[in-house]
């Protein structure tokens, strides 16, 4: 009697991994319980929530003042730049015409709050509030304030899944700003290297470079910091250098990200509706 | 102890328990030795209540896992599974076993449970560390005691 359900439960739970793995079929239900999930994710970030929340009840006035002019402050910084950057987007898009390219025009942003880690830790994924609901889809990139922080892999209808660049089943397509050499940018499945894959020894990449997304493979928009190059060794026993690079978003501590809406991307809805909810360009 | 009547409202709420234990409440830095609450909440109510908790809950406890976790759909109901039909096998023998030897029974048990996981996570391809994934075998053993102690105060007080 045992030995049947033991058998029962081992075939079932290998015909469900297996659909799960290699087809779409159990993305609905996935989705399903995810939604059912919800009340757990909501008591998961309780003492985050109480955290902050503690945090703000117990700021000094004179403290938010201070905060308040320097956030002032750096705000006329930031507007004085996209004052300028206004032009030169109209420039650029001006010469791009020129040249008979197609307009590189803005991504929209969505702004969401990291509600989760996963609690595998030899998988680097987190978990968002916003879903399908907000026009999440799987394949959408997500930064921080100051880089990529990876892709979206499954949305369900209040909540997604982003796994990090750090994830060592994860790539990005890369260029070294500076000098235009293209490579791909592994996970390491550590939290704070990366690696250049397949970077020949005479390819021109420094100690200090900026790796910005390339946009090749068309799954993340181009332009955006991903890492800065922190060591490289060339073996000439070897065929390839081995660099290693920094993330340039802190995959560990960013708590406010953005989901990134590339023109592809973005559902149609998106253009009324959502103007005044959170979203900023 | 085997209980006459299961107490099924607190079942519902130390599921719900481990199930947010198991995704928060844990130092990041040492998220290698996080303790497998769930295989520690299905070890304890089939031990107590082998009639009425068995293969059916502890499958669909992995299933919720899997979905938690972000895994293929059906590991940790497997690995789950597995680790119910241990303790339902041998239930009789545990009620007996003295607290440490519970505890060592624990971590075989779990272990076995993670091995599994492990296992089929490699024949899926997916690349997993070395033998991080017997940790939490190592600390829900360590925290069994504890564990054992407090759900049976709670369990006898409201019963």
């Amino acid at each position: 009697m045992l030995g049947t359900r033991v058998l029962l439960a081992v075939v079932l739970s290998l015909a469900l991994v297996a659909g799960d793995r290699f087809t779409p079929l159990g993305d609905p239900l996935r989705g399903w319980l995810t939604n059912a999930l919800t009340p757990v994710y909501w008591l998961a970030d309780v003492p985050t929530r109480m955290g902050d929340w503690l945090t703000t009840i117990s700021t000094s006035r004179g403290d938010l003042i201070d905060e308040l002019d320097t956030l002032k402050a750096r705000m006329l910084v930031l507007e004085r730049r996209s004052q300028r950057y206004t032009s030169l987007m109209a420039e650029n898009n001006r010469l791009r015409e020129l040249l008979n390219s197609s307009a590189a025009l803005d991504d929209r942003v969505l702004v969401a709050d990291i509600i989760g880690l996963t609690p595998d830790p030899f998988n680097h994924e987190v978990i968002l509030d916003k879903g399908t609901r907000d026009g999440v889809l799987p394949g959408q990139a997500i930064l921080d304030d100051s880089g990529l922080m990876g892709q979206v892999v499954h949305s369900s209808a209040l909540s997604s899944r982003v796994v990090l660049i750090s994830d060592n089943s994860h790539a990005v397509p890369v260029e070294v700003n500076r000098s235009g050499a293209r490579a791909v940018l592994l996970g390491t499945g550590e939290r704070d290297r990366l690696e250049l894959a397949h970077v020949p020894d005479t390819v021109d990449v420094r100690e200090g470079d900026l790796l910005v997304s390339s946009g090749l493979g068309g799954r993340f928009p181009q332009g955006y910091p991903v890492a800065r190059v922190s060591r490289i060794e060339r073996n000439p026993g070897e065929p390839f250098a081995s660099v290693s690079a920094r993330p340039m978003a802190s995959l560990n501590s960013s708590r406010h990200v953005l989901v990134v809406f590339t023109r592809q991307s973005q559902p149609e809805r998106q253009d009324d509706s959502r103007d005044n909810d959170g979203e900023a360009n | 102890m085997v209980m006459r009547a299961v107490n099924y409202p607190l079942f519902v709420l130390t599921v719900l328990l481990a199930l947010v234990a198991s995704i928060a409440l844990f130092p990041t830095g040492l998220a290698h030795w996080r303790p497998e609450w769930l295989a520690m909440l299905v070890i304890y109510w089939v031990l107590r209540a082998p009639g009425r908790f068995g293969i059916l809950t502890a499958w669909t406890l992995g299933l919720l896992l899997d979905v938690l976790e972000g895994s293929a759909l059906g590991i940790h109901a497997l690995s789950l599974s597995l680790v119910a039909a241990l303790v339902l096998a041998a239930h009789q023998r545990l009620q007996m076993y003295p607290l440490p030897q519970q505890c060592l029974v624990v971590f075989l048990f779990v272990g076995l449970g993670q091995m599994l996981v492990h296992f089929v996570h490699q024949m899926l391809g997916i690349p997993r560390g070395g033998f991080e994934y017997l940790y939490p075998a190592l600390s829900s053993a360590l925290v069994w005691p504890v564990f054992l102690v407090l759900m049976d105060g709670i369990n006898r007080k409201l019963s």
